[in-house]
């Protein structure tokens, strides 16, 4: 027999009776209670609750609920007012006037005025405020002008006209008597803030919730939910059983989850069309990439239907231009250049530029140099790795060679930013989120090359003058031609393959009611008409 | 020893210093840093000039690195980009819920595998001793990260036992001290079950061998001669000497107990060190990785040198001898 000391003996006793006992004791108090409480999911902890620092979508999303713009977005992404009660543009398109809807109050009970509006744009446009956005009130160089007029109303006086400022007044307005007397950068209210909105910030338990109460003052009724906490739950598998066992009542979801849940009766799933679009950039400082014919031959090589079926499982669409079909400054079908699945077309565009086909190694080659590249892309997501697998497989099929190189994040960032004249890299995966406003200045304009976002180094004179052209034009329909003018020209050049949108997918229990119309601005847009059973 | 304990104690500083330097010039070494990974179209090249003034990542590296140093000596260890609050306040925050998961997963590690250790040593090769040795091999071998979810899924999901994630209900965290105790208690269980599954296996192996070349030393042959009983030999003896090796072991383990793991926190949604450490180190926040790295750079010195002392004050044999 093993001798077994009494010690020891008790001790497993111990630890067995207290498993037992606090699994019995937990069987009652692991759900959530089915209180008037909203629960959603946060992938990640937000930066900060100061929306003139944020930077990441998931502060974003809280900010959106305490705090206001002057204007904000409907299901359609139209613009309409929000603190803003009625505004003018002035005849010559320079000058704003803003009247303020009179009856807001801060969540400290102190009334909302112009003061706070002129007091927002001036900590944004100081150069000691640590932001990313005060070129959104910087026009060619230069400031916006903001004038109080009376206590609700407001001028924004634009150096020159400039027709995507009414999509830059969705900034959300920060209060002065709260922000004034401290750093903005340090102001212990970046984590306790004070808004307008129709939430009110209670409780940050940090890596853990964040906890907002209904806001009964709000100017637009008060909110049907007493509570909003939004739990920080990282994997996404977490989050699904989480869904499952009613612990969250909604949670962003991968194409592949839609299957699993189901059969879950209690769930029920969305999708929306995000306003972004994944491509592949060339660089175009770079043979072959130099090479139109070769650009083409590529685009015509790729079948993105197939990988909207395969990689989004149809939660998603093919692209064309940089912009998304939702938005009203879209082009016509027949403006612009598809470059349909046709890899017969692909291998007489190589051809023509010289290449041969080379039966033995199975490649195009030039000089008998196959013709090979090198993809590069972030590491992780799966969506854009899966796509890159299929891409490789169809230019191999038409003997183009593509290496696919993972990368850290910062790692790609920096060789896409490397201000020299060619950078070091072929041919990049990656995605563009689109803004309210289809200007595309720093993506397109040749002055973004090579420190900017215009890494490519693409430069198409035209496009210039149409981009600055685009920004002055206030008129809607105006405006639409030019761009549709714009993405014809980019298309015919093709400096990027289009490739897709990506639906999002969004999970949520059935006991919420009154969603929106799912669209590219969410299900929650009016979130004071959200009810829990 | 005395002499020794203040030679090892005066090397400290110096050698933190040097830990933090080279830190320093490795983490700069990756490419990008803070400001660099705002890939978002409305961001402008001349605002991300001016914040990467305002935080200093414009400047040389080493004067870089020496604002840092004569900041932290006074005390500030900075403000983290990513979160935008002190890093200390960020440590100090997350630093009880890691603490929580170690110890007691370390607890339960100890106390399961000291025993099956020396049971599976002294009953080497027989049935007993193949059936604990599978099942360590088989808590080795699985991935935490299959474990984790697998026990969530069974636990949480199909026996509806317990909570899925996180540390507390976020409705009880201002309720009575007792319910959240036990609240907390039931969110531990399913994270400090997977560490230790994980975790025993190693150890347990260890103490199977120290028990064998143990018991096969003289003064065991002599202990049984003077007639002894194997429960005194086992449990007095036998573990006695089995332990030393083990408490260097605890020391070099002991930065470990901070840092937390990533993978766990990650699928338990628990709200510690891994997390904080391993997005700091994706975002290229500098001040929170230096700070993190400080504390567990000091934790790994201080650690060997309780190891060291406790070492050579628990065995009398092993006496620090001065250079002379």
């Amino acid at each position: 027999m093993i001798p077994i000391p009494k010690a020891i003996k008790y001790i497993f006793i111990l630890f067995a009776w207290a498993f037992i006992g606090v699994t019995l004791f937990s069987c009652g108090s692991s759900q959530p209670q089915k209180s008037n409480i909203l629960y959603t999911r946060i992938e990640s902890e937000p930066s900060t609750l100061n929306p003139v620092l944020t930077t990441d979508k998931y502060s974003s999303a809280i900010q959106s609920l305490i705090y206001n713009g002057l204007f904000t977005v409907d299901s359609e992404l139209k613009i309409i007012p929000e603190l803003a009660k009625s505004y003018s543009i002035s005849s010559d398109n320079r000058t704003y006037t803003v009247h303020l809807n009179e009856s807001v109050t801060w969540h400290d009970n102190q009334p909302f005025t112009a003061e706070d509006v002129k007091f927002t744009i001036d900590t944004y446009l100081s150069p000691s405020t640590n932001t990313v956005y005060r070129s959104n009130f910087i026009i060619d160089n230069q400031p916006i002008e903001t004038r109080i007029i009376g206590t609700h109303q407001i001028q924004f006086i634009l150096p020159k006209p400039f027709a995507p400022f009414l999509a830059r007044l969705t900034t959300s307005i920060i209060p002065k008597h709260i922000f004034e007397s401290k750093d903005i950068n340090k102001n212990p209210n970046n984590r306790e803030p004070i808004g307008t909105g129709p939430f009110i910030f209670n409780q940050w338990a940090s890596g853990q919730f964040i906890r907002l109460k209904s806001n009964t003052q709000y100017f637009e009724g008060t909110p049907k939910v007493d509570q909003i906490i939004a739990r920080v739950i990282p994997n996404d598998l977490t989050a699904i059983i989480s869904l499952e066992n009613k612990e969250i009542d909604e949670s962003e979801i991968k194409p592949k989850d839609v299957k699993s849940l189901e059969n879950d009766t209690h769930l029920a799933t969305y999708s929306y069309e995000q306003m972004a679009y994944i491509y592949m950039g060339f660089n175009l400082k770079k043979p072959p990439f130099d090479s139109l014919y070769v650009r083409q031959a590529i685009a015509h090589a790729i079948n993105k239907s197939l990988i909207v079926e395969k990689v989004l499982l149809n939660q998603g669409q093919v692209a064309h231009v940089p912009n998304h079909p939702i938005s009203w400054a879209y082009p016509n079908k027949d403006t612009f250049s598809m470059f349909e699945y046709q890899p017969e077309k692909s291998r007489s565009l190589l051809e023509q530029e010289g290449y041969i086909y080379n039966a033995t190694s199975g490649y195009m080659e030039k000089n008998n140099i196959p013709l090979t590249f090198t993809l590069i892309l972030t590491k992780g997501n799966t969506v854009r790795e899966n796509t890159a697998k299929i891409i490789q497989q169809y230019l191999q099929k038409v003997g183009i060679k593509m290496n696919i190189q993972l990368m850290e994040f910062q790692s790609l960032v920096t060789i896409l930013k490397e201000p020299v004249a060619v950078k070091r890299f072929e041919v990049a995966l990656l995605g563009w989120s689109l803004g309210l406003d289809p200007d595309s200045y720093s993506i397109w304009h040749s002055s973004q090359f090579p420190k900017g976002f215009n890494f490519i180094g693409y430069h198409n004179p035209n496009v210039d003058t149409l981009i600055i052209k685009g920004r002055q034009e206030t008129n809607p329909v105006e405006r639409k031609e030019i761009y549709t003018e714009m993405y014809a020209e980019i298309t015919k050049d093709i400096p990027y393959i289009f490739l897709f949108y990506e639906n999002t997918l969004h999970t949520v229990n059935k006991r919420v009611l009154g969603l929106s119309q799912p669209s590219p601005a969410g299900i929650f847009l009016n979130i004071e008409e959200i009810s829990v059973q | 020893m005395k002499s020794r304990l203040s030679f090892r104690l005066l090397i400290f500083i110096p050698a933190l210093i040097l830990i933090t330097l080279i830190s320093f010039i490795l983490m700069k070494l990756a490419p990008g840093d803070a400001i660099s990974s705002y890939m978002d179209p409305n961001v402008s090249i001349e605002d991300l000039a001016i914040l990467r003034n305002q935080l200093g990542l414009d400047q040389p590296i080493l004067i870089q690195y020496f604002k840092w140093l004569i900041q932290t000596l006074k005390g500030n260890l900075g403000f983290s980009i990513q979160h935008q609050q002190p890093v200390l306040d960020l440590i100090l925050s997350r630093l009880p819920a890691t603490l929580l998961l170690s110890i007691t997963s370390l607890v339960c590690i100890l106390t399961l595998a000291i025993p099956l250790g020396i049971i599976s040593g002294y009953l080497k090769n027989r049935k007993v001793d193949h059936s604990i040795t599978i099942f360590a091999f088989l808590g080795m071998s699985i991935p935490s990260f299959w474990l984790g979810l697998m026990l969530i899924l069974i636990m949480s999901s199909i026996l509806q036992l317990l909570p899925s994630s996180g540390i507390i209900n976020p409705l009880l965290i201002d309720a009575a001290l007792f319910t959240r105790i036990t609240d907390i208690s039931i969110h531990l269980i399913l994270p400090v079950l997977t560490i230790t599954i994980g975790g025993l296996a190693g150890l347990t192996r260890y103490i199977r061998f120290d028990t064998i070349s143990v018991l096969n030393q003289d003064f065991i042959t002599a202990l049984k001669a003077r007639g002894l009983s194997n429960k005194r030999i086992l449990f007095k003896h036998t573990l006695k000497n089995t332990l030393l090796p083990l408490i260097t072991l605890l020391g070099l383990e002991l930065p470990g107990l901070f840092t937390g793991s990533y993978i766990i926190e990650y699928i338990f949604s628990w709200p510690g060190m891994g997390q904080l450490g391993l997005n700091a180190v994706f975002s290229r926040d500098y001040p929170l990785i230096m700070g993190i790295l400080l504390f567990t750079g000091g934790l790994i010195i201080i650690g060997n040198l309780i190891a060291d002392f406790t070492y050579s004050l628990i065995d009398p044999r092993i006496q620090t001898k001065k250079i002379s």
